[in-house]
C-alpha cells in the first residue's frame, strides 16, 4: 500500500532547540492517531507536512508531493483542523467556512452552496447565520473542522479535534470521522492527546517523544497482548472467584475498572473461568480476550524513551 | 436534521487560478469594513468636498468665457446681493477679479501666485490646465488628504491585529495562499477606501469640469489631467497602505494601531511645525504661515511631516513643482513604504515560524 505520508529522517532545528531529531515514518490510509507527550514535535510534524515550515534535513512526501517545494499543491489537497481557536471577527460561522473554501479555490457560489452543505453535515443549524465570536467552544470546533472538509480534501489534519465537547459532540464528531473514512475513503491524521478517542477510531498509531518516532503500527497489533489473556466481571463480590482462580495457580489482578483480568498459557482459560465461577457461585457478567491498553502503551513507550536519552 | 441534510458529498468541480486568491482576502477584508457605521459616514462626507470644489470649477470656467452668459454674476448677486458681490469682486467676471479673489482667499494655499498668474493670462488653454490641476491638487491634499487619515484609520488597524489576535493566519496559511498573496490581499483593502474617497470623487470632479466648459474639446485639452488624478492617487496609495497595514501588524490589539497611525501622521507633522515655530520666535518674525513659506528653514524640516511629503510629490504630479524640489519627499516616502513593507513581511511570518 502506497504511504500518503513518507517522511525520511527529518530533522526540524530551532536554533538552539532539536524540534524533530531525525523523524521516518510511513502513514498508510486509515485513521492514523498522532500521540506524544507535550513538546513531543507534533505541530511542528504538522506545520511541516503542510509545508508551512521548512526542514533542516531529509525529505518526505505527503500525497506525493515533496514537503519542501510543494506545500501549495499539499495544503489544496490536505484539509487541516487547527487545535487553537481560529476564525476572522466579525464573521457569522457559514461565512468562515465559505471564505475557507474560497481560500482553497471553490468558486464563491459553489463556496456556499457546500459551505451550507457540509454545515448540515456537522449538525449546526441557524447559528450557523451568528457572528463566530457569540460561538460556543463545541461550535467553534464544529465550524473549524466544517472548514476543514469543505474543499473536499484527500487528507485530513486534525489537531486536538475533540478538545472542550461534551461527551455527545465528542461522540458525534468521532462518528464523522469514521463515517468520512468509512464512506468517502478519507484518511485521517489525528494528533490528540485523549487516548480513548484514538482507541475509538484509529487504525494506526504514531507516538512521538522528543522528536523522534517512538513507536509505529496498527491499533490491532498494540492491542493484542503477549500471552493469551482473558478479562471479565462478575456482579458482587469477586473475592472469592478471585481465591479460587489463584488456588489453581491462573494469579487473577484486579484491574482499576473492577474488571478481573488472567494471564495465562493454560489451554481452557475461559472454561477454567467458567468452573471457578460455578464453584464459589458466582455470576459472570462479562467474558472476553483481554487487549492492551493504549494508555498502558503510551506510558510505557514514552517512559521507555525518557530513560533511554538519560 | 435539516432536510436538506445529504450527508457528506465530494466535490469535483473546477478550481479558481491560484493567482487570484488574494482577491477574496480583497473582498472580504471591504465587505467587512462596508458593516461599520463609521466607514460609511467617512464615505458619505468623501463626497462633500466634491460640491465645494465644483463651485469653483464652476467660477472659473465662467470667468475663462469672461462671464458671457453673465452666470456668475446673477449668481453671486443672488446669492449675496449685489452689493457684497461687487465688493468681493464676482460681478463684472473678468479673469482678473477672480485672481484678485484667489489671491486674497487662499494665500494660505501653496502655489496660489501661480493659479493666480495663470489666470491673468490670456492663454486660455494654459489657464485651464493650471487652474484644473491646481484645484484637483488642492482636493487631494486638503479635505481629501485628512478624510484618509480617518477612514484608513477606521478600517486598517484592525485587518492583520484582528488576525494575530483570533489566531486567523492558520486559516489562510494552511490553504493554498502564500504571505504575499496575503500581505497584498489586506494591502489592497485600505486601497480600496483610499481609491473610494480620492480617485473617484477626483474622477467626477474632471468629469463635471469637463460639462461645465463651453465644449467636449476641453476633453482633448485636459487629458492628461485624469492621468495625474491616477498617478497621484497610486502616490498617495502605496505608502499609506503601507505604514497603516505594518502598524497593524504590530500587535494584536487594533487600538494600539489605530493610536499608533495617528501618532505617525500627528507627530511628524507636529514636529515639523514645531520647529518652524521656535525658529520664528528666534528670529522675532511676526505671526508665519509654515505651509506658504519657501524659508530654508521650513524646507529643509519639511520631510519630517509624511504630509508634507506626500503634498509635494502630488504638487510634482500635477505640474507646480520640479523633481528636483521634491525628490527628497520621494526618497522619504519610498524609504519608508520599503521599510513598512519589509517589517510587514516579517511580522505575517512570524506566528508561523513556530
Amino acid at each position: 500500500m502506497t504511504p500518503l505520508i513518507s517522511l525520511q529522517n527529518i530533522v526540524k532545528q530551532y536554533r538552539t532547540q532539536k524540534a524533530l531529531a531525525g523523524v521516518s515514518l510511513d502513514i498508510p490510509p486509515g485513521i492514523t492517531g498522532l500521540l506524544g507527550p507535550n513538546g513531543a514535535g507534533k505541530s511542528t510534524l504538522i506545520k511541516l507536512l503542510l509545508g508551512l515550515v521548512s526542514y533542516s534535513a531529509g525529505t518526505g512526501t505527503v500525497l506525493g508531493h515533496s514537503i519542501g517545494q510543494a506545500g501549495r499543491k499539499i495544503r489544496s489537497s490536505v484539509g487541516y483542523m487547527p487545535e487553537d481557536d481560529c476564525y476572522i471577527a466579525g464573521m457569522s460561522g457559514v461565512e468562515v467556512v465559505q471564505f475557507s473554501a474560497c481560500l482553497s479555490g471553490l468558486p464563491e457560489v459553489e463556496a456556499l452552496r457546500r459551505s451550507h452543505e457540509i454545515l448540515d453535515f456537522c449538525g449546526m443549524r441557524q447559528e450557523r447565520y451568528r457572528t463566530i465570536e457569540t460561538y460556543s467552544t463545541g461550535m467553534r470546533q464544529k465550524i473549524k473542522f466544517a472548514a476543514a472538509i469543505v474543499h473536499d480534501p484527500e487528507l485530513l489534519i486534525l489537531d486536538e479535534p475533540t478538545s472542550g465537547l461534551d461527551p455527545e459532540e465528542r461522540e458525534s464528531l468521532l462518528n464523522r470521522i469514521a463515517l468520512l473514512h468509512r464512506e468517502a475513503g478519507k484518511s485521517v491524521l489525528i494528533s490528540t492527546h485523549i487516548l480513548p478517542d484514538v482507541q475509538a477510531i484509529c487504525t494506526d498509531v504514531v507516538i512521538l517523544s522528543k522528536g523522534r518516532v517512538v513507536l509505529q503500527d496498527t491499533l490491532a497489533n498494540l492491542n493484542r497482548t503477549t500471552s493469551p489473556s482473558v478479562s471479565f466481571r462478575v456482579l458482587g463480590d469477586h473475592t472469592s472467584i478471585m481465591d479460587q482462580l489463584a488456588h489453581q495457580k491462573l494469579e487473577p489482578r484486579l484491574q482499576p475498572d473492577q474488571s478481573i483480568l488472567v494471564e495465562s498459557e493454560q489451554p481452557n482459560l475461559a472454561t477454567a473461568i467458567w468452573t471457578a465461577a460455578s464453584e464459589t457461585g458466582s455470576v459472570i457478567r462479562s467474558l472476553i480476550p483481554a487487549k492492551n491498553s493504549l494508555e498502558d502503551i503510551f506510558l510505557q513507550t514514552v517512559q521507555e524513551s525518557h530513560r533511554a536519552d538519560s | 436534521m435539516p432536510i436538506h441534510d445529504v450527508g457528506y458529498r465530494g466535490w469535483d468541480g473546477k478550481k479558481t487560478s491560484p493567482l487570484t486568491r488574494w482577491k477574496i482576502i480583497t473582498y472580504t477584508g471591504i465587505r467587512l469594513a462596508l458593516r461599520s457605521r463609521w466607514v460609511a459616514r467617512i464615505l458619505f462626507l468623501a463626497w462633500l468636498p466634491v460640491m465645494y470644489w465644483g463651485v469653483g470649477f464652476f467660477f472659473i470656467e465662467n470667468s475663462l468665457k469672461n462671464d458671457s452668459t453673465g452666470l456668475v454674476s446673477t449668481v453671486s448677486e443672488a446669492a449675496l446681493g449685489k452689493e457684497i458681490a461687487s465688493n468681493a469682486g464676482l460681478t463684472g467676471g473678468s479673469r482678473k477679479n477672480v485672481a484678485r479673489i484667489v489671491r486674497r482667499q487662499y494665500k494660505m494655499i501653496p502655489n496660489v501666485e501661480v493659479i493666480a498668474t495663470a489666470l491673468e493670462s490670456d492663454d486660455e488653454i494654459k489657464t485651464r490646465n493650471t487652474v484644473w490641476g491646481w484645484l484637483l491638487m488642492t482636493f487631494f491634499r486638503y479635505p481629501q488628504g485628512m478624510l484618509i487619515l480617518f477612514m484608513v484609520g477606521s478600517i486598517a488597524p484592525a485587518l492583520v491585529a484582528q488576525d494575530i489576535r483570533s489566531r486567523a493566519f492558520l486559516l489562510y496559511f494552511s490553504r493554498p495562499i502564500g504571505r504575499l498573496e496575503y500581505m497584498i490581499g489586506k494591502l489592497l483593502v485600505p486601497t480600496a477606501f483610499i481609491t473610494m474617497v480620492t480617485l473617484v470623487p477626483a474622477i467626477a470632479l474632471y468629469f463635471f469640469a469637463i460639462m461645465m466648459s463651453p465644449d467636449i474639446s476641453v476633453f482633448w485639452i485636459t487629458w492628461d489631467i485624469p492621468l495625474r488624478i491616477l498617478a497621484s492617487t497610486v502616490v498617495l496609495v502605496i505608502p499609506v497602505a503601507s505604514i497603516s497595514i505594518m502598524l497593524s501588524s504590530l500587535t494584536q490589539e487594533s487600538r494600539f494601531a489605530n493610536f499608533a497611525w495617528f501618532a505617525v501622521w500627528a507627530m511628524g507633522h507636529g514636529a515639523w511645525v514645531a520647529i518652524l515655530f521656535s525658529v520664528a520666535v528666534g528670529k522675532r518674525s511676526p505671526p508665519f504661515n509654515p505651509i506658504v513659506t519657501n524659508d530654508p528653514v521650513s524646507l529643509r524640516w519639511s520631510s519630517l511631516s509624511l504630509y508634507n511629503n506626500l503634498g509635494d510629490v502630488q504638487a510634482w504630479i500635477f505640474g507646480f513643482e520640479s523633481f528636483g524640489q521634491i525628490y527628497v519627499s520621494a526618497l522619504v516616502l519610498a524609504g519608508v513604504t520599503i521599510f513598512s513593507l519589509l517589517v510587514l513581511y516579517h511580522r505575517i511570518s512570524a506566528p508561523i515560524r513556530v
